[in-house]
């Protein structure tokens, strides 16, 4: 069971898979988790038991850690240099062949690592890390070591890896293996992991299901916004012109019919109600007044 | 109001800087223009409004932001005077999606939303949809809290 006949192991299998997927397979190993295992195990039929078992006992450790330190300069180095010093050697062998292999054959390019999707996930990787911070750093080091024991022949291959990280995809089960198809997934899942972000962001998008209404919904949220921007440019027009508080109010009622109507709040409110507290006013007054206008 | 991602990194600088380089703006446009010079008030309007994006890229990340570079580089070519912009000089990459939009094979309903978000988010037209979600992202942060530290100062300004 080394990093020999993982590879060679790793050329006869399907190489795609999904986003997640390769994903989980890259940065963490949870044996609680079933789906990319199972997946895992399914279509490729190289790893036994041995190896499994060997995935199984690196779970518990922190390896998320280690994979976000040494993935992008790491590989190379591990892949030339067969043996390791890391008491998961196997499975970072493993992952770092696939590295190589990447490159080799080109298959995907992403422009940076990420961390797995699942929230139960991280918090029991958070538990288990919580346990043993003293083995990440002796990894770490070690990894380092070996960074630098074999850094002159492989400073150009990282240099390659930094700027096209290649990442092994593999296919599901009962999917198309077709690479125009696995492509395309993988970008769904990034374009629908992005929406998810931007549906945090935008204010009242916990209700909207569906892309295409998320979508409007920011389209929306950012016109908004622009228009706000220019309302204030208006009211600080009015301001800086060294009107009067009533003057400010009655020009702001004379620019706002030009306007069309704002989506958010009453836009007279600003002037009315304060927005900002009280300790951000005077900070505000003692920049203004610094500036010397 | 930084906020920390694990995935998708947009990190946004505090309101002081904001401020700071709207202020710098705007007092940078009063030295310039006295207050009897310019003719209406709408153009002044459109001064304030344009120094408020500069200042609004150049505090959320001047260059290393895609579509503050695209606000900057825009605002530079309109006017030579009051932006400076740098080109970069290391080639930055990423896919264009000018030539596939055409063929718009990628799920239709994503793409004529993603073109409308292009032409509403500054340098939206050389970027794949994921790409610009990225960039909206940001630019959603980055534009509330400009509006934020806006209405603050008007409120600051007014109640004098």
């Amino acid at each position: 069971m080394n990093g020999a006949i993982g590879g060679d192991l790793l050329l006869n299998c399907t190489d795609m898979s999904v986003l997640e997927r390769q994903r989980a397979h890259l940065k963490y190993f949870n044996p609680s988790f079933d789906s990319p295992l199972a997946g895992f195990f399914a279509d490729s039929s190289m790893i036994n038991g041995g190896e499994m078992d060997g995935y199984l006992a690196t779970a518990g450790l922190n390896l998320p850690m280690i994979y976000g330190e040494t993935t992008v300069e790491g590989d190379p180095r591990m892949s030339i240099s067969p043996e390791t010093t890391l008491g998961t050697g196997n499975f970072k062998k493993r992952k770092f062949d696939t590295e190589t292999k990447d490159r080799n054959e080109k298959k995907k390019k992403m422009n940076r690592e990420e961390v797995t999707e699942e929230e139960e996930e991280k918090s029991k990787i958070t538990e288990l890390n919580n346990g043993s911070p003293k083995s990440i750093k002796k990894m770490k080091n070690k990894a380092k070591k070996e960074e630098n024991n074999c850094s002159n022949d492989s400073s150009k291959v990282t240099k390659e890896l930094e700027k096209t990280d290649y990442i092994h995809v593999r296919a599901r089960r009962g999917q198309a293996t077709d690479s125009h198809s696995i492509a395309e997934r993988v970008r769904r899942e990034k374009i629908s992991e992005r929406m998810k972000f931007l549906q945090d962001l935008v204010p009242g998008c916990d209700k909207i299901t569906g892309k295409a209404g998320m979508l409007d919904e920011i389209i929306n949220y950012v016109q908004s916004l622009q228009r706000q921007m220019v309302h204030s440019g208006y009211s600080h027009e009015m301001v800086n012109s060294g009107y009067s508080n009533e003057m400010v109010n009655s020009g702001y009622h004379h620019v706002n019919p030009m306007q069309q109507a704002e989506t958010s709040s009453d836009p007279l409110s600003c002037f009315n109600n304060g927005q900002a507290p009280s300790m951000w006013d005077s900070y505000v007054q003692n920049l203004y007044g610094s500036l010397g206008v | 109001m930084a906020s920390a991602d694990k995935l998708i990194n947009t990190d946004v600088p505090e309101k002081d800087v904001f401020a700071l380089h709207f202020l710098r703006s705007l007092s940078n446009l009063r030295t310039q223009n006295p207050l009897n010079s310019p003719d209406k008030s709408i153009d002044r309007v459109r001064k304030i409004k344009k120094a408020a994006y500069v200042s609004m890229a150049r505090a959320a990340g001047g260059n290393s932001r895609l579509w503050s570079r695209a606000l900057l580089r825009r605002a530079a070519k309109d006017d030579n005077k009051s932006v400076r912009f740098s080109r970069r000089k290391r080639k930055v990459t990423w896919k264009i999606s000018s030539k596939r939009r055409r063929s718009n094979q990628r799920a239709p309903v994503v793409e004529e939303a993603a073109e409308r978000l292009r032409n509403l988010v500054p340098g939206g037209g050389g970027m794949e949809t994921s790409k610009l979600m990225e960039e909206t992202a940001h630019y959603i942060k980055c534009l509330s809290m400009q509006v934020k530290v806006m209405q603050c100062l008007v409120d600051g300004l007014s109640q004098k």
